[in-house]
C-alpha cells in the first residue's frame, strides 16, 4: 500500500497496516524533520522494523536532493539477517511501484568470520583466528613478499578485488551476508573488503551495535559516515549495558601471563629485526616523532582495531619520547605488567578511581599518565613494524594496552575494582582487576554528536524517561505506543503459589527449597500436557537452571515432561545452543511441540523470537535480578545514585523487569499470533515490581490473574487456549480498528486521525 | 469357507492364476527389484507384474505395478481388478460371485431371448473358455444354443440401477445377438466379467469391453492408495469386505464417502514411522537385588540402538573394540561404569579412572564426533537463529583463554550465582553436563531412527547404523538447495502474516489412529476439570418457533448479501460453547454408566462381544450414511441402492438379537442399553423407507407410465 504522511509518500509492502505502525511512522517522520533524536517504545509483535525501514527509505526517496543514509544497528547477526530480509521485501515493492529510481544499495556488514569465502581461512574456529588468518594472507608486507616469491600464499579473492580496484563495486540491491558471500564467490572478490568499501556508498547499512559504539571498531569502520545519517538502534533496551561494556576491561592472572609471553616474543622479534633490518625500526622512530598520524595512509588490509578510547579524547600530538624506541616501550610494558601483578596479589577487595590508580602507578612504576594514554597506539605501530600477522596470539598484551589507554584517558565515570577471589567461591584464589565504566553516556556521546538523527527503539523501554538520563541526551520525540488488539491474544498471569498453596519464588533464601523446585516442576508438567506446540521457560541464571534440571531429573519430573514434549536446553556453548534452537524449531514444526529451557539475559532471551507455534507459552521462573553482591554492580549503582539520583532499588527492579518483559515478549509477533505468559514468582504480585512492566503487558494483566496457584493457572490456560483456537476475523467490526487499509488511511484526514488512533 | 483350510501361499496363487487362465504369466516378487528388465514384445503390454499384496483365505488382491492387461480373477471372494489395455487407466470394481465360479466355467440360470420383446426361454447358461452353451429347462423348447466364443464380437448389458432387467447382449460377428435375462444383477456381472475376460484373452478385444460404472477410471496410484488404506486400517477393511464384497455397496459408493481420506492420504504419501522413545536412556534405572551391591542393567537392542545414535563415540568404540579387543559384556560393563561416574558428577574421579583405562576414557571424554558434526550442522542452521555468527561481531568480549572466554564480561551473575559448585578447568574434558545429554537426546529423537528393522544382535545394530550413517554422509550437502531452503525460511519468518493474505505453511496432516482415543481423553479431561459439574447432559432448551428461526436466517442471509463475509458465520464464543457441549455429550453417551472415567462400559464387556458390537455399530453407521445420502430418490439407480441398503439393514436386526442372546446375563442390561440407539437409528431409517415407498407407490399409481 502507498499513503501520504504530510509531504512524504510512504511505500509499505503490505495490504494493511496496524494503526500503531502508522502512528509510529508519524512520530518518526517528525523526528526526522526536526533533525533530532527520538526514543520510541512500541510493543513487540507490531512490526516495528518494517515501519521504520519503510518510513526512512520513503523519506529519503521523497527528498532526492538531500538523501539520507540509514545506519541500522542490530544486536545480533541473525537480527541483521532478518532486517535485511524485510528490507528486501520492501525494496522489491518499491521497485515495483517506482521503477528504477527507487534503487538503493543496502548491505549488511559483519566480521571476516561471517563474510570470508576463502576456505583455508574459514577453517579457523573463532573470530580472532579468522582475522589473523586473513592478515597472514593479505597484509601489505605479505603481499609485497609474494610479489617477489610466488611461494608465499596469498588470498585469491583479495588479490582479485585489489586488481579490480575502483571497478569493484556492488550493483544496487539489498545484500544479506549470504548474498555478499555468493556475490563474492561469483566475482572472485573478497566480500569482506568489498563490503567495507561499499559502506561509504550504501544507502542502508545494517551492522552490529559494536561497530558504532565500541570505539575500537567504530574508529575503523564507521569513520566516514556522513552527518546526514539516521542511526537506528533496534531492540535498544540494553543499550546502556552495551555502552558500558564497550569501555570496560578486565585483567586476570592468565592475561598477565599471556602478556609476559607476548612481550618476550616481541623482544625476540626486535632483536631479530635489529640484526637484519635495523632501518625499519629507525624509520618507525622517525614517524613517531612526527606524530601518530599513521592510520590514514595504511592500506585497508593492515587496519586493526583502533584506539579503545573515544576519538575526541585522543591527544593529537607526538608520542612521548620515553616510549618512542621499541625497547623502551617494551620496558614500560614490562613494568606495567609487573605493577598490575603486584596489585592482583591483594588480600582484600580494593576499589579506587582511575586518578588515584594512575598516581600510584606513577610513583611505583614510574609510568606517567601521558605514556599510558599512548600505549595502545604505540603497540599497534610496533606490531606493524615487526610485521606480526598472527594477531590472535597477542590478545593479552592488547588487553593490557587497552586498559592502560583507558585508564590514562578517563578520570571520571570509571572505577577500578580488584577482587582477590570470586566471593561466591572464596576458597579459590582467582584475582581479577576490572576497569569498569559506569557512565553509559560516554560511549554513545560521539554518536549523538555526530549524526543528525538517532532513533532508539524497542519493545520495552519502560520507564521511558529513564533512558534520556542514562544516556544523557535530549530526544525531540519520546513516545510509548500501546497495542491495539483484535482479540485478547496475550494472557499474562502471575503465579504465586504451587498447587499445594506454598509460595514460589527464586528469592535467595527460597530458591533451593525442594518444595519450590517441585512446584515449579509440577507447573511445567501440567502446562506441558495442555499447551500445544512450543513452550519456553526462562530461568534466572545458568547455575540455577542446571540445578533445577538436575533435581527434576532425579525426581523423575523431567521424564514425565519428556513424555509430552521434547526438551531442549540453552547452554553456555553457543554452537550447541544454536543447534538446540534449530532442533526445537523443527520439533515445533513437526506438530507435537517442544520445551526450551533458557536463561534470562542469555543470548537466546536477547535475540530469538518464539513467535507463532514456536512459543505458545512462556514461563518466567523467578525475577531476573542481577547478582547484587557484584562489586561492579555496586559501583555502578553508586555512580547512578550520585550522578543521576536514581535509587539503587529502583534501578535493580527496573533492570530485572525489563529483562522479564523482554523474555515474555518473545512470544508475540503479530496480532494474529497468540501466547500466554506466566510470571512464576510471588514477588511479581507486588505492585512496585509489577508496575515496572511495560504497559502493553500490564493492560492485559487482569486483577484476577495476579495471585494464582498452579491449578488456577491451568484452568485459565485451558480457557484461553480454547478461546484462541476459534476462528477470528482480522478486521474487527466493533470499536477501534486494528487493521487499516489504504482507503482507511486516505479517509482520515489529519484531524480525524487522532481520534482513530488514540 | 468356514472350514479350516491351509493354503500354501505361493501354490495357492499359482493355482488361482492357472484357474483363471493365466498360465503363462510370470510371477514377480514384491517389491520388484529395479534391475529387472521388461520384455517389449507383446502387443499391449510388456509383462504383467503380478504382486500379491496380501492373501488371506479366499481374498486376494493383485496389484499390477506397471502395465495392464485384461484379466479377471475369479475366486470365492473376488476382489479383482479388471484391466484394460489402455495402459494408464484401470477399472477397479468389485464383483460379487455367490457361487464359486469353477475355473473357466460359469453356470447361471437365465432366460434366453432372441429379441428384446421375446419373453425368453428359461434355462441354464454355461460359459466355458471356448464356448457358450444355453440349455433350456424344457429340453423340448427351441432355445438351445451352442456358440463358440470366437464368434462373439462384443457384449452389451443393462446397467445396474437402470430400471431394466439384467440383460446381457452378446453380439456375434454376423451382427446377430444373443440376449440373456438373468435373475439378478450379480449373475449378470459374473457372466459379463467372464465374457469380458474370455474376449480379451482370445485377443479379440472389443472396442467397448464393458460399460463400466461411469466413475471407475482410476489411475494405478489411486488404486494402490486404496489398497494401502485398506491394509492399514483393519476396520475399514472389515467394512469393505462386508459391504462391498457382499454387494450392498459398490466400490465407488464405498469410496465416495471417503474422498477426503483418499485426498489427504495422497498428499501425504509417507507413512508414519516409529521413532525413538522420548524417555532418556539414562533413565534406565538399574535394578538391584537388594542384598548384594550388584546392579543389573537390562539392555535391549532398542536401547543399544538409541545409545549408539546418541553417542557416536560409543558406537565407534563398539565397532572397533568388540569383539576383537574386549567382549561385548565387558564393553557394556565399562560403559555403565562410565555412566555411573558421570552421575556422581565427580570429574576428578572420572579423570583418574580415565587415566587408568583407555577404553573407559572413551566414554568419559567429550564426544569428538559430535563436536565435528555440530560444526557441520551449524552451517545449515536457520540464519535467524544463528547465534554463533554473533561472536564474530562481538568486539567487547575478547576471548583470552580457551575454556573461560566468558569471564571477561561483567556477567550480571547469570553464569554463577550463589552456587558453590566448582570445577577445575583441567578436568573440563571429563565434565559432561546433563543439558548436553538432554539436547543430544532430543535431537536424536527428532531425527528419527535411521535403521528400521528389528535386530536381535547388537553387532548387527551397530553395523546397520554405521551403514546408514555412511549413506547419509555420502549424500553430501547439496549446497544450493540448503541455502535456498534457508532463505525461504528466512523470508517466511520475516513476513507479518496478518497484514496480507495467507500463504500455506507446510503442515503435516494430523493422523489420529483411533478417534475414540481422542474422545476418551477429552472426556477424561472434561471430567477432571468440571469435577462437580454433575457430568449430566443439561439440555439447552430452545423454544423457537419456525417463524422466528426462518426470520433470523433470512436476516443473516440478507446481511451477508449486503456486507459480504465480514464476520465469521458463527461467533467464536458460540462455537466454543457448542464444541464444549459436543465433546461433553460424546463422551457422556459412552461413559454415563461407567463410574471410572477411564473405563467405559464397553471395556467391561467380554472382548468378543465388545468387538462385535463395535463392528456392528460401524457397519450400521456406514449403511445409514449411504442410506440417508441417497434421499431424495431421483433416479432408479438410487432406488435400487436404497433397496439394497434396506435389505442389508434388516439383516442386522437378527445379528443384534444374537449378540444380546449370547452375552452373559450380568451384561445383558448394558448391552441392551447399547443396542437401543442402534435399533432406534435403524428403525428411523426403515420407517422413512417405508413411508417413501408408500408415497412412491401412490405416485406411480397416478403415473402409470412409470415416469421417474
Amino acid at each position: 500500500m502507498k499513503f501520504q504522511i504530510e509531504d512524504v509518500t510512504v511505500y509499505f509492502p503490505y495490504d494493511y497496516i496496524y494503526p500503531e505502525q502508522y502512528a509510529y511512522m508519524i512520530e518518526l517522520k517528525r523526528a526526522l524533520d526536526a533533525k533530532g533524536h527520538s526514543l520510541l517504545e512500541m510493543p513487540t509483535g507490531t512490526g516495528k522494523t518494517i515501519a521504520l525501514l519503510s518510513l526512512i527509505t520513503s523519506y529519503s526517496l521523497s527528498k532526492p536532493h538531500t538523501p539520507i543514509k540509514l545506519i541500522y544497528c542490530t544486536r545480533t547477526v541473525h537480527e541483521m539477517e532478518k532486517t535485511l530480509a524485510e528490507l528486501k521485501l520492501l525494496h522489491s515493492y518499491q521497485l515495483k511501484h517506482l521503477g528504477p529510481q527507487a534503487r538503493i544499495l543496502a548491505i549488511g556488514l559483519s566480521s571476516r568470520k561471517n563474510l570470508c569465502v576463502n576456505p583455508s581461512v574459514l577453517a579457523a574456529e573463532n573470530r580472532d583466528s579468522v582475522d589473523a588468518g586473513c592478515r597472514k594472507l593479505t597484509a601489505s608486507w605479505v603481499r609485497a613478499m609474494a610479489a617477489e616469491n610466488p611461494n608465499v600464499p596469498t588470498c585469491q579473492f583479495f588479490e582479485n578485488y585489489e586488481r579490480a580496484a575502483s571497478s569493484a563495486v556492488l550493483p544496487p540491491g539489498v545484500y544479506t551476508l549470504q548474498d555478499l558471500r555468493v556475490f563474492g564467490k561469483e566475482k572472485g572478490w573478497c566480500p569482506y573488503f568489498l563490503a567495507r568499501h561499499m559502506v561509504q556508498f550504501a544507502n542502508v547499512v545494517v551492522y552490529s551495535y559494536q561497530y558504532l559504539l565500541d570505539p575500537k571498531v567504530a574508529g575503523i569502520i564507521s569513520k566516514e559516515m556522513q552527518k546526514e545519517s539516521v542511526v537506528v538502534f533496534d531492540e535498544a533496551h540494553n543499550i546502556d549495558n552495551v555502552c558500558i561494556e564497550a569501555l570496560s576491561v578486565s585483567v586476570r592472572r592468565q592475561t598477565l601471563e599471556g602478556a609476559t609471553r607476548n612481550l618476550n616474543r616481541i623482544s625476540q622479534e626486535i632483536d631479530r629485526f635489529k640484526a637484519t633490518d635495523a632501518s625499519r625500526l629507525r624509520a618507525e622512530y622517525n614517524r613517531l616523532v612526527e606524530g601518530l598520524a599513521l592510520r590514514q595512509n595504511l592500506p585497508i588490509s593492515d587496519n586493526w582495531l583502533s584506539n579503545p578510547a573515544l576519538p575526541d579524547d585522543i591527544l593529537k600530538e607526538a608520542v612521548p619520547g620515553n616510549i618512542r624506541r621499541a625497547e623502551h616501550f617494551l620496558h614500560v610494558l614490562r613494568r606495567l605488567v609487573q605493577y598490575i601483578r603486584g596489585r592482583l596479589d591483594t588480600e582484600n577487595v580494593e576499589k579506587e578511581s582511575p586518578v588515584s590508580f594512575v598516581a600510584s602507578l606513577n610513583s611505583h612504576a614510574g609510568i606517567d599518565q601521558k605514556t599510558l594514554k599512548f600505549c595502545y597506539d604505540r603497540l599497534h605501530s610496533l606490531m606493524l613494524t615487526l610485521e606480526i600477522t598472527d594477531t590472535d596470539e597477542f590478545l593479552h598484551i592488547q588487553t593490557i594496552c587497552d586498559f592502560a589507554t583507558l585508564v590514562g584517558t578517563y578520570g571520571r565515570g570509571f572505577s577500578i575494582i580488584i577482587e582477590p577471589f570470586d566471593e561466591r567461591m572464596p576458597h579459590i584464589p582467582d584475582p581479577i582487576l576490572q576497569l569498569s565504566c559506569h557512565d553509559a553516556s560516554l560511549a554513545i556521546k560521539p554518536v549523538f554528536d555526530r549524526f543528525q538523527s538517532v532513533v532508539i527503539t524497542s519493545g520495552t523501554l519502560s520507564p521511558i524517561d529513564l533512558y534520556p538520563r542514562l544516556l544523557n541526551f535530549h530526544p525531540v520525540v519520546s513516545r510509548s505506543f500501546t497495542m491495539s488488539l483484535t482479540r485478547d491474544c496475550i494472557c499474562p498471569m502471575v503465579l504465586t503459589r504451587g498447587s499445594d498453596q506454598l509460595p514460589v519464588s527464586t528469592k535467595f533464601d527460597m530458591r533451593s527449597d525442594p518444595g519450590v523446585v517441585r512446584n515449579y516442576g509440577k507447573l511445567l508438567l501440567e502446562m506441558v500436557s495442555i499447551v500445544p506446540d512450543g513452550i519456553v521457560c526462562f530461568f534466572v541464571s545458568y547455575s540455577y537452571m542446571d540445578g533445577i534440571i538436575n533435581t527434576w531429573n532425579d525426581t523423575g519430573i523431567l521424564k514425565e515432561i519428556m513424555q509430552h514434549k521434547l526438551v531442549f536446553i540453552e547452554t553456555q556453548d553457543v554452537v550447541e545452543t544454536t543447534l538446540a534452537l534449530d532442533n526445537y524449531r523443527r520439533a515445533c514444526d513437526c506438530g507435537r511441540g517442544a520445551v526450551f529451557f533458557s536463561v534470562a539475559r542469555g543470548k537466546v532471551a536477547e535475540g530469538i523470537d518464539f513467535d507463532r507455534h514456536y512459543g505458545r507459552l512462556v514461563i518466567m521462573f523467578g525475577v531476573p535480578f542481577q547478582y547484587t553482591l557484584s562489586k561492579i554492580l555496586l559501583a555502578r549503582l553508586e555512580y547512578l545514585r550520585d550522578t543521576f539520583q536514581i535509587k539503587e532499588g529502583d534501578f535493580l527492579t527496573f533492570d530485572a523487569l525489563r529483562q522479564a518483559a523482554q523474555c515474555v515478549g518473545r512470544v508475540i509477533r503479530s496480532k494474529a499470533d497468540y501466547g500466554m505468559m506466566i510470571f512464576a514468582d510471588k514477588r511479581y504480585s507486588r505492585h512496585d515490581k509489577r508496575s515496572k512492566l511495560p504497559s502493553w503487558i500490564l493492560s492485559h494483566l487482569r486483577e484476577v490473574n495476579l495471585n494464582l496457584s498452579t491449578d488456577m493457572a491451568l484452568h485459565i490456560a485451558k480457557e484461553f487456549l480454547r478461546k484462541m483456537a476459534q476462528p477470528h476475523d482480522k478486521i474487527s467490526g466493533s470499536g477501534r480498528k486494528t487493521l487499516l487499509s489504504q482507503e482507511d488511511l486516505e479517509r482520515m484526514g489529519d484531524g480525524s486521525m487522532h481520534e482513530m488512533l488514540y | 469357507m468356514k472350514d479350516d483350510i491351509f493354503i500354501n501361499q505361493a501354490k495357492y496363487i499359482k493355482e488361482k492364476l492357472k484357474k483363471s487362465g493365466l498360465k503363462n504369466v510370470k510371477l514377480q516378487a514384491t517389491p520388484m527389484s529395479s534391475s529387472t528388465k521388461l520384455d517389449k514384445d507383446k502387443k499391449y503390454f510388456r509383462r504383467i507384474l503380478c504382486s500379491i499384496f496380501w492373501v488371506d483365505l479366499g481374498f486376494s488382491v493383485f496389484t499390477f505395478s506397471r502395465l495392464f492387461f485384461p484379466l479377471r480373477l475369479p475366486s470365492t471372494f473376488s476382489f479383482a481388478l479388471q484391466i484394460f489395455p489402455s495402459r494408464s487407466a484401470i477399472s477397479f470394481s468389485h464383483y460379487n460371485i455367490h457361487k464359486t465360479m469353477a475355473s473357466g466355467l460359469v453356470t447361471k440360470r437365465a432366460k434366453y431371448k432372441t429379441t428384446i420383446k421375446d419373453p425368453g426361454t428359461p434355462g441354464h447358461l454355461r460359459m466355458t473358455l471356448e464356448k457358450i452353451l444355453f440349455v433350456p429347462h424344457n429340453p423340448k423348447s427351441a432355445g438351445k444354443l451352442d456358440v463358440e466364443f470366437r464368434y462373439i464380437k462384443g457384449q452389451k448389458h443393462t446397467k445396474e440401477g437402470s430400471n431394466k432387467p439384467p440383460w446381457l447382449n452378446l453380439t456375434n460377428n454376423q451382427n446377430g445377438s444373443f440376449i440373456f435375462e438373468f435373475e439378478n444383477y450379480s449373475d449378470l456381472q459374473d457372466c459379463r466379467d467372464f465374457v469380458g475376460k474370455v474376449l480379451a484373452k482370445s485377443g479379440e478385444v472389443s472396442e467397448k469391453p464393458t460399460v463400466a460404472y461411469p466413475d471407475e477410471q482410476l489411475s494405478a496410484s489411486e488404486m494402490e492408495l486404496r489398497i494401502k488404506l485398506l491394509q492399514e486400517d483393519s476396520e475399514l477393511q472389515k467394512l469393505h469386505k462386508q459391504f462391498v464384497l457382499s454387494g450392498v455397496l459398490t466400490e465407488a459408493e464405498f469410496w465416495a464417502t471417503r474422498k477426503k481420506l483418499l485426498d489427504r492420504e495422497a498428499s501425504k504419501k509417507m507413512k508414519q514411522r516409529l521413532g525413538f522413545k522420548s524417555a532418556m536412556v539414562s533413565d534406565i534405572k538399574p535394578s538391584t537385588d537388594g542384598r548384594t551391591n550388584k546392579v543389573t542393567f537390562n539392555l535391549t537392542p532398542e536401547i543399544i540402538l538409541q545409545i549408539f545414535a546418541e553417542k557416536p563415540a560409543v558406537h565407534r568404540a563398539f565397532l572397533s573394540y568388540v569383539p576383537n579387543k574386549i567382549s561385548e559384556r565387558n564393553f557394556w560393563t565399562k560403559y555403565f561404569r562410565a555412566e555411573y561416574l558421570h552421575s556422581t558428577k565427580n570429574s576428578i574421579a572420572a579423570a583418574a579412572e580415565a587415566a587408568e583405562d583407555e577404553e573407559l576414557a572413551v566414554f568419559l571424554k567429550q564426544d569428538d564426533i559430535l563436536a565435528s558434526e555440530a560444526r557441520k550442522k551449524i552451517r545449515r542452521v536457520d540464519p535467524t537463529l544463528d547465534m554463533e555468527a554473533d561472536e564474530g561481531d562481538d568486539y567487547t568480549h575478547l576471548p583470552a583463554d580457551e575454556g573461560d572466554d566468558y569471564t571477561h564480561l561483567p556477567d550480571h551473575g547469570i553464569f554463577r550465582d550463589g552456587n558453590k559448585e566448582m570445577t577445575e578447568s583441567q578436568n573440563e574434558l571429563y565434565k559432561r553436563t546433563l543439558s548436553q545429554d538432554i539436547n543430544r537426546h532430543a535431537a536424536v529423537v527428532l531425527e528419527g531412527r535411521a535403521v528400521d528393522a528389528e535386530f536381535e544382535d547388537t553387532k548387527a545394530v551397530a553395523e546397520a547404523l554405521a551403514q546408514s550413517k555412511r549413506e547419509s554422509s555420502n549424500k553430501g550437502e547439496p549446497d544450493g538447495d540448503t541455502s535456498r531452503e534457508r532463505l525461504d525460511r528466512l523470508s517466511r519468518m520475516t513476513e507479518i502474516e496478518d497484514l496480507q493474505g495467507s500463504n500455506n505453511l507446510p503442515l503435516a496432516p494430523l493422523c489420529i489412529k483411533d478417534p475414540r482415543d481422542y474422545f476418551d481423553s477429552q472426556q477424561a479431561n472434561a471430567l477432571r476439570t468440571s469435577g462437580d459439574a454433575l457430568g449430566g447432559t443439561e439440555q439447552i432448551k430452545c423454544s423457537l418457533s419456525i417463524l422466528e428461526v426462518y426470520s433470523s436466517l433470512r436476516e443473516s442471509i440478507s446481511s451477508i448479501k449486503a456486507m459480504g463475509w465480514k464476520e465469521p458465520i458463527v461467533k467464536p464464543e458460540a462455537a466454543h460453547q457448542v464444541f464444549d457441549a459436543l465433546t461433553n455429550s460424546i463422551s457422556n453417551t459412552k461413559h454415563n454408566i461407567g463410574k471410572n472415567p477411564q473405563e467405559s462400559v464397553l471395556d467391561r464387556l467380554p472382548r468378543k462381544t465388545k468387538e462385535e458390537l463395535l463392528h456392528i455399530w460401524t457397519s450400521i453407521l456406514e449403511l445409514l450414511k449411504h442410506f440417508w445420502a441417497s434421499y431424495p430418490i431421483t433416479t432408479s439407480y438410487l432406488y435400487a441402492k436404497v433397496n439394497r441398503l434396506k435389505d442389508a439393514m434388516s439383516n442386522i436386526y437378527p445379528q443384534l438379537e444374537e449378540i444380546k442372546g449370547s452375552v452373559p446375563s450380568e451384561f445383558r442390561h448394558q448391552v441392551s442399553l447399547l443396542v437401543r440407539p442402534m435399533h432406534q437409528a435403524l428403525d428411523a431409517a426403515i420407517q422413512h423407507y417405508e413411508a417413501s415407498m408408500q408415497k412412491r407407490s401412490t405416485q406411480s399409481g397416478e403415473k402409470p407410465n412409470g415416469y421417474v
